[in-house]
């Protein structure tokens, strides 16, 4: 049985084409459809909403992964001391 | 040596396994391709015709635009052989007087039922090796880094992209996760 992609319905979708308004979302899981090109998100990777400016190659991909969870390791001397 | 597409394949292997000398060619994929061509289990490199060996060049050189593989329908498990004794123009009427009845049959299933279309998908249709999946591999890697993904991150960063632990070993993942691999 074909079930299809996981997306979540964005209500205020055409109002952000439109208006060139960002989607606010903690939807990571969410597929990226042809009718999101255009769009862009703000997509929660657990700490902040990142920018993702989606476009026609994303098509197919999910939100999450363009939201980076993790960052850099950078060491940082202590001030004390 | 049996030189096909540039590989060498040891003249004292068995095909099944000379096979897997190919990038892209597995044991699964090995043995499909010799029972396509006809080659049994026990058959070494060297014993194969020079037939097959054209067979297998042609074939592994475009497996998409190779012909179809031909259907040969095997015997009902109620299939008693004619006596040995029988005239060769007995045994043609009789094909024939059944081949007859097997045609009007199915003409009766075309106009009861809407025949199913044939099913039937070569496995070996889709198959890429050598170059030709490496530049695919390289493609998939270009696509995820240019859309910027963490999956084209984590090449980029030559690190494991399915969440494995990184604080030791990842040896594998810093060999072979390159932006340009081959």
């Amino acid at each position: 049985m074909d079930i299809g992609p996981y997306f979540v319905p964005f209500p205020n979708l055409r109002e952000a084409i439109t208006n060139h308004v960002a989607i606010k979302t903690q939807a990571r899981s969410c597929t990226i459809l042809p009718n999101f090109v255009g769009v862009r998100f703000m997509v929660h990777n657990g700490k902040d909403y990142v920018p993702v400016t989606v476009t026609q190659d994303m098509v197919g991909h999910k939100l999450g992964e363009f939201s980076h969870t993790k960052k850099r390791f950078t060491y940082k001397a202590t001030k004390n001391k | 040596m049996v030189h096909i597409l540039g590989v060498n394949l040891r003249d004292t292997h068995l095909a099944r396994f000379a096979l897997t000398k190919f990038y892209g060619i597995g044991h699964h994929t090995a043995h499909r391709l010799c029972a396509r061509l006809q080659i049994h289990d026990k058959c070494k490199m060297k014993d194969l015709s020079p037939y097959q060996v054209t067979a297998l060049a042609s074939f592994l050189s475009s497996p998409s635009t190779s012909p179809p593989l031909p259907r040969y329908p095997l015997a009902s498990s109620s299939f008693v052989p004619p006596p040995p004794n029988k005239s060769v123009q007995e045994l043609q009427n009789e094909f024939n007087a059944a081949k007859a009845v097997r045609e009007t049959k199915k003409q009766k299933r075309v106009e009861t039922y809407t025949v199913k279309e044939n099913t039937y998908v070569d496995p070996l249709k889709e198959l890429r090796i050598e170059s030709e999946l490496r530049r695919m591999i390289r493609e998939n890697i270009a696509h995820q880094r240019m859309i910027g993904s963490y999956v084209g991150r984590r090449h980029a960063m030559h690190l494991p992209v399915r969440g494995q632990n990184t604080q030791s070993n990842a040896k594998t993942a810093k060999k072979l996760n390159q932006l340009d691999r081959y």
